[in-house]
């Protein structure tokens, strides 16, 4: 398959504006066929806007978007009938029943009477929902509410789905049972852009993020490769078979900026990892002391997130 | 499936959903029965004059309100967002809507013709041209409800609105008054109505004579309305809906 047919949403230079308040500015990134993209941003970054943009459902102003490889503005029947959308809110008719609504959705996908029955049953069984399949969508509880709003949004078997915030406002269990269900959806093969809070829940499902503040995509990369660029805090755990005194830890160590112990084991706070671990190795043989313990963890995504946006911060208040 | 066939859909849905409750049903209908049975009661000889023209009142309220009331509930509730994210047309959408609201006003001043048919006496001397003019009159005013509604957020926005239009077109379209007993100068005024064409051709069916002479004129500004009517809303619709 070659790169061009493997990309299913391409996003160049896309810029969105509402009367004043410029909400997307040059916006950039592809998604290839098969990731999960974490589409990370706080509130009014801009996150829903690219999505209703992806969608057809806002005008831009600027730049081109094409998803499986049509511009949606030109064609948006044909766009629409390749993506399942799951806004912030879960909008299916509280009237109708659980398989009504998916019944009536594969009505307007154009499927089949006999391929939307058996698609509706698929994903009630798919989504735990069986039993409340001829209760009212109103009646559910927020979280099945939610978790057959994305249902409804695969009912056609789409190629992109756009996630806004799927697990907001859910409780824990919840979103734990969700969070599976998307890996589920991923993979049966769909490509999937991601736009959440949960930083964690982004680590957790995302092939790659993208960052985005105030209406620019500032960091966009493998979750590994955005904690290394952009997470400063990296810790090591540390036990040696006697006894180091702090002094001695931190001379022997000057990769090492601070060190705590606690029950016979440091937790090192390095400035770099790889020197870190080489000086304790280093230290440990002219001691004549074995390591019995060693573990690392680099920055978490939420450590990245947080430096990238004080780094916009500071960047703001010099410009 | 055909975009025919997808606008079917959603019309299905609406009525399942809003059209056949009950109480929308009643609402439909007691109004008007209520006022012809005052007319009634107070001329039982003349009652018969303002049938054609409450009949045309009630398509004119009723499917203008409900076609409005649906969409901007929908707009709030996020479900039109469901259809505008379907691989539809606005035309589909529109069609849908607007069959949904006009089938309601047709069944509803079906029973209620039934109704005065049985009670009142009330005759039908061309049946296809009262049909025709109850549906042309529902899917006038059902188009003009769907445009009103993506013109405001709010329920009481879109009925002041329609009001605007509603209240003066009951004054100059022969509703409660023949045509050619009105002043003059409302002639004029009352050809441009379309709630005036909708009554003669109504009057037409029932009585097999109109103030304009015939069924061809009231048909033919009936159709032109339709036709206008269908541009607007599905312009309103493409213009308000999918934000710029």
């Amino acid at each position: 398959m070659s790169e061009l047919n493997s990309i299913q949403v391409q996003v160049a230079g896309l810029s969105k504006r509402y009367g004043r308040v410029l909400a997307l500015d040059g916006v950039s990134f592809s998604l290839g066929r098969g990731e999960i993209l974490g589409y990370l941003g706080p509130n009014g970054a801009g996150k829903t806007t690219t999505i209703n943009v992806l969608c057809g459902l806002l005008a831009r102003d600027a730049g081109t978007v094409q998803v499986c490889g049509v511009d949606v503005a030109a064609d948006p029947v044909f766009v629409k009938s390749r993506i399942g959308v799951v806004n912030d809110t879960s909008n299916l008719y509280p009237e109708l029943s659980c398989r009504r609504n998916l019944e009536y959705l594969g009505e307007l996908y154009g499927l089949a009477r006999a391929t939307r029955r058996q698609r509706a049953e698929e994903l009630l069984g798919m989504f735990d929902l069986e039993t409340r399949a001829g209760d009212r969508f109103g009646t559910l509880s927020r979280g099945l509410q939610r978790r057959l709003t994305i249902a409804a949004a695969l009912i056609h078997r789409p190629e992109v789905v756009f996630l806004d915030e799927p697990t907001v406002g859910l409780d824990v269990p919840s979103a734990k049972s969700l969070r599976e269900l998307i890996r589920q959806i991923h993979a049966q093969g769909a490509t999937v852009l991601l736009t959440t809070h949960n930083l964690a829940e982004a680590e957790a499902l995302c092939t790659r993020v993208a960052i985005l503040v105030r209406g620019r995509i500032l960091a966009e990369g493998s979750v590994n490769d955005i904690r290394s660029r952009f997470g400063k805090v990296q810790s090591l755990s540390v036990a040696f078979s006697g006894p180091v005194s702090e002094e001695t830890l931190l001379a022997s160590c000057p990769a090492v900026r601070a060190a705590a112990i606690s029950d016979g084991a440091w937790t090192l706070d390095a400035a770099n990892l790889h020197a870190a671990l080489s000086q304790l190795v280093a230290l440990a043989d002219r001691l004549e002391l074995t390591v019995i313990e060693l573990s690392t963890s680099g920055a978490s995504l939420e450590d990245a997130f947080l430096s990238i946006l004080q780094q916009q911060d500071h960047a703001g208040a010099k410009g | 499936m055909s975009a025919l066939q997808r606008a079917l859909s959603i019309s299905r849905k609406d009525v399942e959903s809003y059209y056949a409750k009950p109480p929308l049903i009643t609402w439909g209908l007691l109004f008007p029965v209520v006022l012809l049975l005052a007319v009634y009661l107070k001329d039982q000889q003349g009652y018969l004059a303002v049938c054609p023209g409450i009949l045309a009142m009630t398509l004119l309220f009723g499917n203008t309100s409900m076609a409005a009331i649906v969409v901007t509930f929908e707009k709030r509730t996020g479900t039109l967002d469901r259809l505008l994210l379907a691989p539809l047309s606005m035309r589909t959408i529109v069609l849908g809507k607007a069959l949904s609201a006009a089938a309601y006003g047709v069944c509803t001043a079906l029973v209620l013709a039934v109704i005065l048919g049985a009670a009142l006496g009330m005759p039908l001397a061309r049946p296809w041209a009262f049909v025709l003019g109850l549906a042309l009159g529902a899917g006038i005013f059902s188009l003009f409800g769907l445009a009103a509604a993506v013109l405001v957020r709010e329920v009481f926005e879109a009925m002041t609105l329609l009001n605007f239009f509603r209240f003066p077109l009951l004054f100059v379209s022969g509703v409660f008054m023949p045509l050619d007993t009105m002043p003059g100068w409302i002639y004029p005024v009352a050809l441009a109505s379309p709630l005036t064409h909708v009554v003669e051709l109504l009057r037409w069916g029932l009585f097999g004579q109109s103030a304009l002479g015939g069924p061809w004129i009231p048909f033919a500004a009936c159709a032109a309305y339709l036709v206008a009517a269908w541009l607007l809303a599905v312009r309103l619709f493409q213009r308000r809906l999918i934000q710029t």
